[in-house]
């Protein structure tokens, strides 16, 4: 969204709609502009050492992600409307070098 | 005795000039202003539309053009934070009470959210700020709360305001709307005792009618700049700068179908089919050095069809 600056000057967010004057930055989506947002979440694992080396045990090679795309009008889950919503399943091989 | 003589001689040199209108032209008196919420929504009270144009009317009341005061209740409690968060601590405001609130206070809220207040005067002000701060107090009854709300609803952004007051942006070409016509698409007679002048406005189908609320940035004819919303400038400058060639009201009111109900983001088919959004998930295996770490990376792309920045603010 854009960040409001407070009263038009300095660095501080004004939030009240009687304080807004400026933008400090936006962050929200720009019109018919590609935005990537790229989220890496590690699998479960267990990790040790063997004779000197690294171990890694993966607990699970399966994983299932929901991403959702939430519009929070007011700045809370609890208010916010789900636009989408996607599940993917994820597996990592077994074996290997 | 001569006293008395020098008093009638000011009072007959008076007399003349206090039927000059305040601000305005001995013989062209200016238009009463309201002077109560409810005198105020009787000056634009455009139920009498519903008559001929039921669906139009019917849609525009699912609208938040409808509740544009009261709203789901935050913005009524928005008018009170504003008062006493904002006016009443700054110093130079004239206002340390809620009464000494006055038209031009308001109008930071008001001049996108109720402009017919323009012509009001200060006591419709003061009234509003008074329910507005009583709907938020604690103390406040529930049946009263009920009272607050109808009184409230009954002043919103109607048919006479989009299609009277601000149908005209360039009046010195266009001229002034006037109260007893209604702009549309195309000039006649219309058959209402109220308003029996229809009149083509050139800016009914444009962004333009919409831009004058909707937002550029700070407000500054006020003495105290704000800004609520920044679409229209967004619009402006993000997307008919950079190509985009649809109108606000092709996509909220023709494409989403939703006529005079022209919803954003409360409608979820609406926000869904503003926003194209792709994922990728790629599962592989990190390695630190010679520590070996599982993980899955999500790539997102989210690419904004909308004619302006979402979301706003």
């Amino acid at each position: 969204m854009p960040i409001p600056q407070q009263l038009g000057r300095g660095d501080k967010m004004g939030r009240g709609p009687y304080e807004k004057s400026g933008i400090i930055r936006d962050n929200g989506l720009p019109p018919n502009k590609p935005v990537h947002e790229n989220f890496e979440i590690p699998f479960p694992a267990e990790f040790s050492k063997k004779d000197g080396k690294d171990v890694t045990s993966i607990l699970d090679h399966d994983m299932t992600v929901d991403i959702e795309l939430i519009y929070e009008p007011f700045g809370d889950k609890d208010t916010g409307i789900s636009w989408h919503k996607v599940t993917r399943k994820v597996r990592l091989e077994k074996g290997g070098v | 005795m001569k006293s008395w003589r020098s008093i009638a001689v000011f009072a007959l040199l008076t007399l003349p000039f206090s039927f000059i209108p305040q601000g305005g032209v001995a013989g062209a008196a200016e238009p009463r202003k309201a002077t109560s919420i409810d005198e105020l929504a009787k000056m634009y009270d455009s139920s009498g539309c519903r008559q001929c144009h039921e669906q139009i009317y019917n849609e525009w009341d699912q609208s938040l053009h409808a509740r544009s005061i009261f709203g789901t209740g935050r913005t009524a409690l928005t008018v009170a934070t504003t008062v006493k968060v904002g006016l009443m601590n700054w110093k130079h405001s004239g206002v340390k009470k809620p009464e000494d609130v006055k038209v031009k206070h308001v109008m930071v809220c008001f001049k996108c959210h109720l402009p017919q207040i323009a012509e009001a005067t200060d006591d419709v002000a003061k009234e509003i700020v008074a329910l507005s701060i009583k709907y938020g107090a604690k103390d406040t009854k529930p049946e009263e709360n009920d009272r607050i709300e109808k009184k409230l609803s009954s002043i919103n952004i109607n048919c006479l305001v989009c299609h009277q007051r601000n149908a005209i942006t360039h009046k010195w070409v266009d001229g002034f709307p006037q109260k007893n016509e209604v702009y549309g698409s195309k000039d006649g007679s219309h058959v209402d005792a109220a308003h029996p002048v229809l009149k083509k406005s050139p800016i009914m189908s444009e962004s333009i009618l919409c831009g004058q609320c909707h937002g550029l940035g700070p407000n500054f004819e006020l003495e105290n700049p704000s800004q609520c919303g920044t679409l229209y400038g967004s619009y402006l400058w993000a997307y008919r700068a950079e190509g985009g060639q649809e109108s606000c009201q092709e996509c909220h009111m023709k494409k989403s179908k939703m006529g005079h109900n022209m919803q954003s983001y409360n409608d979820v088919g609406f926000g869904k089919s503003a926003v194209d959004f792709q994922v990728e998930t790629l599962g592989y295996i990190w390695r630190d050095k010679a520590k070996m770490i599982p993980q899955t990376l999500v790539k997102v792309e989210m690419i904004n069809r909308a004619g302006h920045a979402i979301p706003d603010g």
